[in-house]
């Protein structure tokens, strides 16, 4: 077939124009794929799921007025003046005033900050020595994990309040950090159980012999290979166990077991208020909603964490 | 010398019902720069044979009842755990069957790629990095160095073998033991793999190993085959002899078995299936273990009462059985028939 060459060229041309117009749409497109890391994955999605992002801002706004309040407020916290005792709530004082006139509204910030306080302080206590215990019995196995596993199961009968009150006793005074310790010492068992469970099933899986035969130590395989795939369980965890120490603590606290006075935390001022919840129930109620503020946006953006951070459920 | 000798390897696995003789005696030796492809059914022996190499069963339940390991003139029986570690991934490296589950899921591709030259090579990060998205290229991913950020997850069954080889080969193991390679994947992939494979051998400079049931893939990748049927092997010689001159009644019922588009004289009808299942390895025959499905078994000789020899019938090829093809009575055949 004769052709006219000039027309070839032409032809070839255009092939060529073509073929790198879609190649470079190909590397656009393989270079819009690539910058999806996990963590940006992770944040789409949390985002993209209104009742965990709800739940977040919740969140940072109840831990803003904790923090930023004790600041701002012009009263002193821990002043009395009879002569303003039971204020109800208005715009000088928003929360109203107690029945030694102080300010509701700096008080439940600063009982805020030692609930939350204590709740995180607490929570990460638990997921330490609940991960490092249940990790080393499962990934060791044997009779190591066998003994454990009893020691544990003897522990699980102690009662948790009830020890946490004896702990406190032995102390002999109430703080922060003892509060911590008293919370923690009978509730780490479950996240300990939970986390064994988790290793013992990923232990087996192909990944971790590939690991062996590439010659990983097992302290690598433990840390590197096993437990970033327990993180999904372990955030669900962290925010499972908050509500459950700060919970812990408000009742102590209503108790009056909890942090001495005029230090305040949520569950104090609850007690304080519950005399008199008939004739002022705002001063019951306004703790009490914190709380449970707290516990509900805590669930709500562990759920979100869980579906957002395991890569496991990412799609492609 | 052989780079790898395994010789009268014996390993048990011990149940309540007794010790499963899951490898029976098993020798063997991969020369430098050979493929070695060891083939049999489901629970012949081949795994467990790769996995005693590397040291890599849980004993208990497993047991290395005999046999010697010498891989470039090392006993390797006889290391420590911790010496063992040392070896694997830097000499002996290994791939598995399933490369979706092979690779961890909350882990950067470019971390599994480094972590074997971490491991056994003094290099910086940055230098293994590079290293990295090098093998990534040299198993053909396209876009190397972007890739080495993803996870998993973002790579097709194909790709994530891909880069299991590339693992392997990061610290230029002088053996590759390639278990059921190809298996989990598309049959487009699996010709791609071993093609890979072979020629990655050739650049590395490796001996291999590659263990399948796949009479197709062996055909396709090994220079020396080994027949395995109950913890032992039955029949062993150079790729070419195996296919055109097999002598096991086990080999050649097996190559029966396959279905033939070309050649000489393609059969035709049905493919034939070998009768029987092979035996419970707890309590397995006394005499030779594939007599109870041998079609020319019990014809007046000795091989239902003692175990046959691994023979060598021709230089090179050997085989354990009281009926070689090439020995075999007219009559005989006739009567089995």
């Amino acid at each position: 077939m004769a052709t006219n060459p000039q027309e070839e060229e032409v032809r070839e041309a255009a092939i060529t124009r073509e073929s790198e117009a879609a190649e470079r749409m190909r590397y656009e497109a393989g270079a819009a794929v690539r910058q999806t890391s996990l963590w940006r994955d992770a944040v789409r999605r949390f985002s993209a799921n209104k009742a965990a992002l709800a739940a977040m801002v919740a969140f940072v706004l109840l831990a803003l007025y904790c923090l930023i309040v004790p600041f701002v407020d012009p009263y002193d916290p821990n002043a009395v003046d009879f002569s303003q005792a039971y204020l109800t709530p208005s715009v000088h004082h928003f929360f109203g005033t107690d029945q030694f006139g102080r300010d509701l509204f700096v008080r439940t910030a600063l009982g805020g900050r030692i609930s939350i306080g204590i709740g995180f302080a607490g929570t990460f206590a638990i997921m330490l020595i609940g991960i490092l215990y249940g990790s080393i019995s499962g990934f060791v196995g044997g009779w190591l994990d066998n003994g454990m596993m009893r020691l544990l199961d003897a522990l699980y009968g102690l009662p948790y309040l009830p020890f946490a009150i004896i702990t406190l006793a032995i102390f002999g005074t109430v703080n922060f950090w003892t509060m911590v310790i008293a919370l923690t010492i009978a509730s780490w068992f479950t996240t300990a159980r939970v986390i064994r469970g988790q290793i013992i099933s990923l232990k087996e899986n192909d990944y971790v012999r590939a690991a062996r035969a590439i010659g990983a130590r097992w302290n690598r395989i433990l840390f590197r290979h096993l437990l970033p795939n327990t993180l999904g369980l372990v955030i669900v965890f962290v925010f499972l166990e908050l509500p459950g120490v700060v919970l812990g603590e408000a009742f102590l606290s209503f108790l009056g077991l909890g942090i001495n006075p005029p230090q305040a935390s949520w569950g104090s001022l609850a007690q304080d208020g519950y005399s008199q919840y008939l004739s002022h129930p705002y001063i019951i109620v306004i703790p009490s909603v914190a709380i449970a503020w707290l516990i509900l946006s805590a669930f709500f953006v562990a759920d979100g964490l869980r579906d957002a951070l395991d890569p496991r459920t990412a799609e492609v | 010398m052989a780079l790898l000798d395994v010789e009268d390897l014996r390993t048990y696995f011990g149940t309540r019902r007794g010790d499963v003789h899951a490898v029976d005696g098993v020798s063997f030796s991969v020369e430098k720069g050979r493929t070695l492809g060891i083939v049999g059914e489901s629970g012949c022996g081949k795994s467990v044979t790769a996995l005693s190499i590397m040291g890599l069963l849980p004993m208990p339940p497993a047991r290395r009842v005999s046999g010697t390991i010498r891989f470039d003139g090392r006993e390797l029986s006889t290391l420590s755990e911790r010496e063992l570690e040392d070896v694997r991934g830097r000499q002996i490296a290994m791939i598995f069957q399933d490369p979706m589950t092979s690779l961890n899921p909350t882990l950067t591709i470019g971390t599994q790629l480094t972590e074997t030259m971490l491991r056994h090579l003094d290099v910086s990060k940055d230098a293994a990095r590079k290293r990295a998205a090098e093998l990534l290229e040299e198993v053909h991913i396209p876009n190397a160095r972007q890739r080495l950020d993803d996870y998993p997850h973002r790579y097709s069954g194909g790709m994530r073998q891909r880069v299991m080889i590339a693992i392997a080969l990061s610290c230029n193991p002088r053996l590759l033991i390639a278990d059921e390679p190809t298996t989990a994947l598309d049959v487009t992939v699996q010709a791609g793999i071993l093609d890979l494979l072979d020629e990655l051998r050739e650049q590395h400079d490796m001996a291999m190993i590659i263990i399948t049931h796949d009479m197709g893939v062996v055909a396709e990748a090994a220079d020396d085959i080994a027949v395995m049927y109950a913890g032992q092997i039955v029949e062993q010689a150079p790729a070419e002899e195996l296919f055109y001159r097999p002598e096991h009644p086990y080999t050649e019922a097996l190559l029966g078995a396959l279905p033939q588009l070309e050649g000489e004289n393609v059969r035709e009808g049905r493919l034939t299936a070998i009768p029987g299942r092979p035996p419970d390895l707890v309590d397995p025959p006394e005499a030779c273990r594939f007599a109870p499905r041998c079609p020319y078994a019990g014809l007046g000789d000795y091989c239902t009462v003692e175990p046959p020899e691994l023979r060598e019938l021709r230089p090179g090829h050997w085989a354990r059985t009281a009926h070689p093809v090439s020995e075999r009575d007219e009559a005989i055949v006739e009567t089995a028939r």
